[in-house]
């Protein structure tokens, strides 16, 4: 509960990465998912070029490796299974490695994987170099309605808040019920109740806070950068390099090399 | 059942991504009319206690197992449906964002299965109608659990029609209904317990909560629900005419689109680069001439799956090279800097 921060600290680095503009960080994002997860489930060699990606972008942001990876592995159960029946039920033989025989149903659920993995670490990237508030102002550049943006800041900024809260709250229960795994569910109610009652009131001082500072329904933002040449470079380069990547096999050819 | 970037297509996620932003647009223009700035900090706060509740498990009786609460029907029932559904929009972005539950790309099918159902179509088909007569203890846990229950099972039910139609998995979609929907039934069953015990202990406490967000979000009752059902329906004959076009023995998306364009999805066999790598490729190689040539048509292919995996991992080591080399680099100037 209390790393919760670890990833937006990370956002303050100084690297080209993190000053190159938030919008355009964005749409390479979203076009590397795209390019991605638009790939066919049994094209895995195809696939591997887009480690570079990730890599490169880690290398330059100068983000560590250690708590991208620990994030990334909530991420693989639910692929994990959903995959895991293509090895069942797909066994028509794909090829043979020395005398290991290999169905399609491996190759595509380990395509699943993969694009797991290497869309996580693109969005996990993006959040390491970028701060919220940052993508906020873009979300709003982009017309997006205010009163998403204020919901979007507002609920982030009060989560490590609660999240403490809670936590103390859950000690003080554990500490009572000693042999208790979780709280038993006839509590729950009055639990996550109290927990309510509490944010109700926090929420009214809050606004009364905001009121007295001026809020008047508007909130304030700082004017964000304009997107200069250095942006228009990287998303032009990036973009071209991405969609190559995706159109043609460069593994193959690299394989074929040798 | 937040789903992930990888277990959609591009055709899908971006189909879902547009039904989901559709929701948004008219939930936020719906609340810009009724809402009142009062409560932007309480919608904030209140996606802060979800997120946190959702961390918080309770141990379910009897099973020795754990679970937790998702927060749709409880949102709505405090807050009234379009601020509810805003909320649980901002938390399903941040979880995405940063806890990597859920991707960017799936964020769409998310909102849709998490939060269009519980909060804009049956809370107000629902839960409204079993409380209308008044609030008392039993009518808010009946109406809690009954609404929870068809909240999940809907939700449930489009995660497996969305990997399905974006050729993910391959299990035949009568297993996976049968697999998803009774595990759901079973986990909106507790959690419209808890869901309910949390509303009666507000409602005990601090009844003018519940009765206030009961009277002020009154939905004008002709309108909207129409245009709920107008949504839904449109999103049905979305799914069932557009989806099946994606299914996964056809182009996937992107080559789709380019089929489209270009009226073939190998745009790259006909480009200058490919036929010269494909010369290079038959002077140099040595994998095609040392393994494959000889044994006909039927080897190549598999000549052409091993040079592709031999590649595959070659390019891995590459691209494990090439990030280190910028490491070091960097390294060495902070060094002599």
């Amino acid at each position: 509960m209390n790393t919760i921060n670890s990833l937006e600290e990370m956002a303050e680095g100084n690297t080209i990465i993190h000053h190159l503009h938030p919008m355009v960080k964005l749409i390479t994002t979203i076009l590397y998912l795209v390019l991605v997860i638009s790939f066919d489930p049994y094209n895995i060699t195809g696939l591997m070029v887009f480690a570079f990606y990730p890599v490169i972008l880690m290398a330059l942001s100068e983000i560590p490796y250690k708590p991208l990876l620990k994030r990334m592995l909530v991420a693989l159960p639910f692929s994990f299974f959903a995959g895991l029946s293509n090895i069942i039920f797909d066994q028509k033989l794909a090829m043979m490695i020395g005398t290991i025989p290999v169905s399609y149903g491996v190759i595509s659920f380990t395509t699943i994987i993969v694009k797991t993995v290497f869309t996580v670490m693109a969005v996990l990237i993006l959040i390491a170099t970028t701060s919220l508030p940052q993508i906020s102002y873009q979300l709003l550049a982009i017309k997006v309605p205010k009163i998403i943006v204020e919901q979007i800041m507002l609920t982030y900024r009060y989560i490590s808040v609660l999240l403490e809260q809670v936590s103390n709250m859950y000690t003080a229960y554990i500490l009572r019920a000693p042999d208790a795994k979780g709280i038993k569910m006839k509590d729950m109610g009055i639990f996550v109740g109290q927990l309510l009652l509490k944010s109700f009131d926090r929420a009214e001082n809050i606004y009364y806070a905001m009121k007295c500072r001026g809020y008047d329904g508007n909130y304030l933002y700082a004017k964000p950068n304009k997107i200069n040449q250095i942006d228009w470079t990287y998303l032009l380069v990036v973009g071209v390099v991405l969609l190559l990547m995706r159109f043609f096999n460069l593994s193959q050819i690299i394989g074929s090399f040798l | 059942m937040h789903m992930a970037d990888a277990l959609v297509s591009p055709a899908v996620g971006g189909l879902m991504l547009a039904a989901s932003a559709g929701a948004v647009a008219y939930s936020a223009y719906k609340c810009k009319d009724e809402l009142d700035e009062k409560k932007i900090p309480l919608m904030g706060v209140m996606g802060a206690v979800i997120f946190a509740g959702q961390m918080i498990n309770f141990t379910i009786p009897g099973t020795g197992s754990s679970g937790h609460i998702g927060g749709g029907i409880l949102l709505a029932a405090l807050l009234g449906p379009f601020p509810a559904f805003l909320t649980i929009t901002a938390v399903l972005l941040i979880q995405a964002l940063f806890f990597a539950d859920g991707g960017l790309l799936a964020l769409g099918a998310n909102i849709w299965n998490m939060g269009f159902y519980a909060c804009l179509l049956i809370y107000p088909l629902v839960f409204k109608p079993i409380v209308k007569k008044g609030l008392n203890p039993t009518r808010i846990t009946v109406a809690s659990i009954v609404s929870v229950v068809l909240a999940l099972s809907l939700g449930a039910f489009s995660v497996v029609l969305e990997t399905l139609a974006s050729g993910i998995t391959e299990l035949p979609f009568v297993t996976f209904v049968g697999l998803m929907i009774p595990i759901h039934l079973a986990i909106g069953l507790v959690e419209g317990i808890v869901t309910g015990g949390i509303l009666v202990f507000v409602y005990k406490m601090r009844p003018e909560l519940l009765e206030s967000s009961f009277q002020k979000t009154k939905l004008p009752k002709d309108i909207s629900i129409k245009k709920v059902l107008g949504m839904l329906l449109a999103f049905a004959v979305v799914v069932g005419g557009g989806v099946s076009l994606f299914a996964s023995a056809n182009p996937d998306g992107l080559e789709w689109a380019m089929q489209n364009v270009t009226g073939t999805t190998e745009l790259e066999a006909k480009g200058d680069v490919y036929t010269n790598a494909e010369s290079i490729q038959e002077t140099t190689a040595f994998l095609p001439d040392y393994t494959f040539k000889s044994s006909g048509d039927d080897g190549s292919a598999v000549g052409t799956s091993i040079s592709g995996l031999v590649g595959g991992g070659i390019t891995l080591l590459l691209a494990g090279g090439t990030g280190y080399l910028i490491y070091a680099i960097k390294r060495k100037k902070e060094k002599s800097a």
